[in-house]
């Protein structure tokens, strides 16, 4: 038996070099020459590009059984991290570990070739994966039943639309047996039935004994699949936490935790605490509570207003001016107010919110904490909103 | 060393191998409307060149003018060169999208390119072997020579490849170079020609091309049954001399070096360099 495998960075630096090389011998025999006969390095030798390290000092360990998220805006080092991993690119410093057989969900059907069937594309992506002949035959029809592609097998790969390639290269990775996992952004495959299929199956391998580091930009995934999370920000690790802690730093980059009033805010010590914990099951009810204190009188149309929306894309879902629960900022002084919200809603990551809106000015005034709320559907149901349909 | 984790790499992923070579294979001759034909037209082009050739300057049988049998062996040899040496070292660049998103030993693609000039040429030797008896050739025990010039053949061509390839992500014009390296190959290396017509220092000039040894090698086991370890004269001309191995065995080794430790030397800044 193969020893389990091991994901790990011990602090992996590296540096990109900007501006182009050397692309044809014409451009490097002048800058060879000239460089011979005046003994100096000049520009055309490369040594005046400008370097940038795109990651900096990033180490992880991820054991056999654990699941590692990774999150990060555009260019945050999330791609040069899993190409270092995957061996496609050598750190510049430190070391890169990765034991056993990897499957890595990436660009999942990059080695399909336009002019090949699929069932010819299977046999080739499998190899490119590190399958062998025979496992690919043992599980070419579940592979092939995975993606839907059905008849089309023997079609050449060039007719089939994106989505059917996209799907049939997902089915190959997911069908290897790997010692570690790689995935990146494939999550997005296919339409919304398949990506539920592709989810379940990947949420099974990572159950799996064995390690696995995840790159998606949709978050509550990360919060449903992880164990752990880091953010990284400009190559470096920003954050390295739970899961929810993690996408909480990272769509907030002044931490919230520690908020500084200004010394004209409106309101004080505004908090929000919630009275939950981990994944709330749908149509539960929450308990949280909302505290601040009014230093001096203020505009008479300020009101406190709560908003729930889904992290994936800041869609605000819900929306209650606070007053309306009954409860009335005091003139001066501090308050505290105990609520309950029904989490009648689907599956997802959510981020419940309060602020200071000004109907008259139409601007928030003043932006209250944030706390995020993962909410589990069981039983699983279709669409946005829970309405407690029940047998009576 | 160096070679061998290489070749440790290549039995490890020997199936990604077998996927590429098939790959190439089913793809070099779908859609191709002369389908395997296209394996014997390249030797058969070279060798009809050769004979217009040989009537023009030879003025048909005079002395150094070599037999068609010869001429058959070593078109189709050039053939397996010309092919192997485009596709070798255009095969990191065509599979590009491959290099900067999947990991795997890097030489499988110059050596899967090389693999499927092997298949190519095997069914151009079926057809020379069929031919060769009626063109002359005396065919006898001295044929065991034939294998180890073909492996010295496959060796320096994939030393060659991988240098090719590996120089053709960091530098573009090398695409260039290898096809004139092909075009005016022909004249350096004694396809059409016979090292024989040449005497001491010209001979000498001629047979240091490592190319020129294999192939005048590869000509007299098959067809004229002559045992390599030996001196073969006609008259005065010599037709083969031990020495005449220095340099494909030397060339070979140093090419095939040199291309492993700099191909694994490169493949590093492959996915970065492009």
């Amino acid at each position: 038996m193969t020893p389990p495998g091991r994901i790990a960075f011990e602090e992996v630096w590296k540096e990109f070099r900007k501006g182009p090389a050397h692309d044809s011998l014409r451009d490097l025999v002048p800058a060879l020459t000239r460089r011979l006969l005046t003994g100096r390095k000049d520009g055309a030798t490369g040594s005046k590009r400008e370097a940038f390290w795109a990651l900096r000092d990033v180490s992880f360990d991820v054991v056999p059984g654990h699941c590692m998220g990774i999150i990060g805006g555009n260019g945050a080092g999330k791609s040069t991290t899993l190409k270092i991993l995957t061996g496609i690119l050598q750190p510049t410093r430190g070391r890169s570990i990765l034991t056993g057989r990897v499957g890595s969900l990436i660009e999942v059907s990059a080695g399909f070739h336009m002019d090949l069937t699929g069932r010819e594309n299977v046999f080739l992506q499998g190899a490119i994966m590190g399958m062998k002949r025979d496992e690919i035959r043992r599980r070419f029809d579940e592979i092939v039943d995975f993606s839907g592609v059905g008849e089309f097998i023997d079609t050449p790969v060039k007719r089939y639309s994106s989505g059917m390639n996209a799907r049939l290269g997902f089915s190959i990775a997911v069908h290897l047996e790997p010692d570690a996992l790689i995935v990146d952004e494939v999550l997005s495959v296919g339409d919304a039935n398949f990506q539920q299929h592709a989810f379940g199956r990947l949420k099974e391998m990572v159950r799996g004994q064995i390690p696995a580091v995840i790159v998606t930009h949709q978050l509550n995934r990360i919060v449903e699949l992880c164990d752990s999370c880091i953010v990284l920000e400009r190559g470096a690790v920003r954050f390295h936490g739970l899961p929810e802690a993690a996408v909480s730093a990272y769509l907030h980059d002044d931490s919230s935790a520690q908020r500084v009033d200004p010394p004209d805010a409106p309101l004080r010590n505004l908090s929000l605490t919630p009275h939950w914990d981990g994944a709330v099951p749908s149509g539960s009810t929450l308990e949280l509570v909302i505290a601040g204190e009014v230093p001096r009188a203020l505009p008479a149309d300020y009101r406190l207003e709560l908003a729930v929306r889904r992290v994936t894309d800041g869609t605000r879902i819900h929306g209650f001016w606070l007053e309306r629960t009954g409860y009335e900022l005091p003139a001066l002084g501090p308050f505290s107010w105990p609520l309950e919200l029904k989490a009648n809603l689907n599956t997802g990551l959510y981020q419940v919110d309060i602020f200071l809106y000004s109907p008259v000015a139409q601007r928030i005034i003043l932006d209250g904490p944030r706390v995020l709320l993962q909410v589990e559907a069981e039983p699983p149901f279709m669409g946005d909103v829970y309405l407690g349909l029940a047998a009576r | 060393m160096q070679g061998l984790t290489v070749v440790q790499d290549l039995i490890r992923y020997r199936e990604l191998l077998f996927q590429f070579v098939r790959r190439d294979i089913s793809l070099r001759y779908r859609q191709a409307i002369m389908g395997f034909g296209w394996a014997i037209l390249l030797p058969l082009l070279t060798m009809g060149a050769s004979l217009v050739l040989r009537a023009v300057a030879f003025k048909g049988g005079a002395v150094g003018a070599p037999p068609l049998a010869a001429l058959a062996v070593k078109a189709w040899a050039w053939g397996f060169v010309a092919g192997a040496l485009t596709f070798g070292s255009q095969s990191l660049l065509s599979n590009i999208s491959l290099v900067t998103k999947i990991y795997f030993p890097r030489e499988i693609l110059p050596v899967a390119a090389i693999l499927t000039q092997c298949v190519d040429g095997t069914i151009g030797f079926c057809v020379l072997v069929i031919a060769l008896p009626f063109l002359g050739a005396k065919l006898g025990l001295a044929a065991l020579w034939f294998p180890v010039f073909l492996l010295l053949l496959v060796l320096l061509v994939s030393g060659l490849a991988l240098l090719l390839a590996a120089a053709n992500i960091f530098f573009r014009d090398v695409k260039y170079i290898v096809q004139v390296f092909l075009t005016f190959g022909i004249f350096f290396t004694p396809v059409v020609y016979d090292p024989s017509s040449f005497h001491g220092l010209a001979r000498a000039a001629v047979m240091a091309n490592p190319f020129a040894g294999i192939l005048v090698g590869l000509d007299l086991a098959l067809t004229r049954n002559m045992n390599l370890a030996a001196t073969h004269m006609a008259g005065t001309r010599i037709l083969w001399q031990p020495t005449d191995l220095i340099a494909p065995v030397l060339g070979t080794a140093i090419l095939l070096v040199a291309g492993l430790g700099l191909f694994r030397r490169g493949s590093a800044w492959f996915a970065e360099v492009y």
